[in-house]
């Protein structure tokens, strides 16, 4: 998924020279063209990730249209009072690509899964948060997103994840519908959705039609769509490969809590707000926090069963 | 007007300022009007009729607790009209006790929490390489400001690209928030810490404008430049001087009528 954005960046650097490009030392993965053919707009910054977002609200400044990479946690956390400060207070043309979303890293550890990030970028003013689920919609959103004024967060997976079949369009800050289904809805981000479908299935043999929405822009959040399924749906689920404190689950409970309707059966699915002690892959580490798609389906129809 | 009379006159602006408001800071703001008046009136290639003239020198403050000084300082040299000044801290006001970008007119960068202003300046001078123009990006911070991790960091980068359009002044007054910076984290001396970075350092009597314009104007061509100006905080006021008590005061009404008396 990481290529799909990187190489949208790429081709509109080589037209447009004020757009720049930093790495924290991570961009080894990036095309040996980067280097050779963008000289002025490529700077590795070194392990640095407070003076490189510092760099990048200069360069923003001086009317640089900039985009920032590295590892999920370095790039957001380690960074975090620059990105406030220097980035979202002064509301600058900084994007910020973040890869490893969710458990990705698993084997790595904590030190470099990615469970609290869209809580604390989704809380700075000016932040836009967009969880792209496949490289067709990280492609789309980052060309989008050299329209967008002002930060942006990019929450992108690692490398593998595979083109879906069937290209469609999505549009930045409106939520995607996957599925049609009438009885309940499943709101997924990132690439955790392929999870959100095999639960669809599974639930459809038991006679529940779910429908799946991507909602891939966390913030501005399609607060229109949320709330029509809210009133017009049994019951309505999140999921992601985050906190369950902060992400998506906490912005739909927000909108439900405000709806006025709040006999809704809804359930968060995520990280229930631990950190495992255990290491593993990522599809290990999607089933031990029961957020596999297998998991999430029975723990649907409990849910559906009693209320 | 003269250096000295100018210096003054901003003082007494600066004292009024933080008076009025119930403000603080007063110490740090004290100790850099000279530094101000070198680079705003001798050295930055700027505009006060248009302040965002392309190609034009930027100057940030990142020891923003120290913007009294400087918002003054921007009034006298033509950005904006000193009434502006009374909205200084005040309810509704967009004028903090931090300087914050797009508050006034001149203002390049936020700043507030420390360390951020060197690194901000190194990508403004990035951006200037690329640009292929020849401004100079000025950066004043201060000698306790220098714990700050990413402070270093930015050093560390533009010495090894060579940024020799990037200038930092230190404000070497000695003095942090509890007391001296010696007592507190000694990073003492600065100059040969710098110099292994690959800055060249220069330093000078931070309240001799002609020096400071004189040593802040030196060209360099391979290096990043690092002036450290000695200061005195609270300079000016006899009572506010080397105390560092008077970077979170703020002056009662006697102790305000002592100060004006000294600045008269």
């Amino acid at each position: 998924m990481r290529f799909a954005v990187i190489n949208t960046i790429y081709e509109s650097a080589l037209k447009n020279k004020d757009i720049c490009f930093l790495t924290g030392d991570l961009g080894h993965v990036f095309p040996e063209e980067f280097r050779k053919n963008l000289p002025y707009q490529y700077f590795n910054m070194g392990i640095a990730e407070q003076n490189m977002l510092g760099v990048a609200a200069g360069l923003a400044l001086s009317g640089k249209k900039v985009y920032v990479y590295s590892i999920i946690p370095f790039v957001t956390l380690r960074a975090l009072e620059q990105i406030k400060v220097d980035v979202c207070y002064q509301n600058l043309d900084v994007n910020i690509v973040g890869i490893g979303s969710g458990l990705v890293y698993g084997t790595y550890g904590n030190t470099h899964c990615a469970i609290e990030d869209i809580g604390v970028m989704r809380v700075l003013p000016n932040m836009k948060v967009i969880s792209p689920a496949n490289p067709l919609e990280a492609q789309q959103l980052a060309q989008q997103s050299l329209n967008i004024k002002g930060p942006t967060y990019f929450r992108i997976g690692r490398g593998k994840e595979p083109m879906p079949l069937n290209p469609y369009r999505v549009t930045f800050g409106k939520g995607h519908l996957v599925r049609k289904g009438k009885d309940i809805t499943i709101f997924a981000t990132g690439t955790i959705l392929t999870e959100a479908e095999k639960a669809a299935d599974l639930l459809t043999g038991n006679h529940i039609s779910a429908e799946i929405i991507n909602i891939h822009t966390i913030k501005p959040i399609d607060q229109k769509l949320i709330i029509d399924r809210i009133k017009n749906r049994k019951a309505v689920f999140s999921l992601e490969e985050h906190n369950v404190i902060g992400g998506l689950g906490a912005a739909i409970a927000e909108i439900v809590s405000e709806s006025g309707h709040p006999g809704i059966i809804f359930k968060r699915f995520g990280v229930n707000d631990t950190y495992l002690k255990e290491i593993g892959q990522q599809s290990y580490l999607r089933n031990r926090h029961k957020i596999d798609g297998n998991s999430i389906a029975l723990s649907i129809i409990n849910s559906l069963k009693t209320h | 007007m003269n250096n000295a009379t100018l210096a003054r006159e901003i003082r007494k602006t600066v004292l009024k300022m933080i008076y009025n408001a119930h403000g603080s800071h007063i110490g740090c703001a004290m100790g850099i009007v000279e530094i101000l008046i070198a680079l705003y009136f001798k050295v930055l290639n700027i505009d006060p009729k248009n302040p965002l003239m392309q190609n034009r020198d930027r100057f940030i403050l990142s020891k923003g607790h120290a913007c009294a000084a400087y918002y003054a300082t921007l009034a006298a040299r033509g950005f904006f009209p000193k009434t502006k000044l009374d909205q200084f801290m005040a309810d509704g006001s967009p004028i903090a006790a931090h300087v914050t970008y797009g508050s006034l007119p001149g203002i390049e960068a936020t700043a507030g929490s420390l360390g951020h202003g060197l690194p901000i300046g190194l990508g403004m001078a990035i951006a200037s390489k690329q640009n292929k123009t020849n401004n100079k990006i000025y950066v004043l911070t201060g000698d306790g400001e220098m714990d700050e991790g990413s402070v270093w960091e930015a050093i560390a980068f533009a010495g090894f690209h060579k940024m020799n359009n990037l200038i930092m002044v230190i404000d070497n007054n000695r003095f942090q928030s509890e007391g001296t910076t010696a007592s507190i984290l000694n990073l003492e001396p600065f100059e040969t810490k710098l110099t292994a970075f690959g800055w060249s350092v220069s330093k000078t009597d931070g309240h001799d404008v002609e020096k400071l314009s004189r040593t802040l104007k030196k060209t360099h061509s391979s290096k990043p430049y690092a002036v450290i100006a000695r200061t005195t905080k609270g300079k000016g006021i006899k009572f506010m001087e080397n105390d560092y008590i008077w970077h979170g005061k703020s002056p009662s009404e006697t102790e305000y009528s002592e100060a004006l008396k000294q600045l008269a």
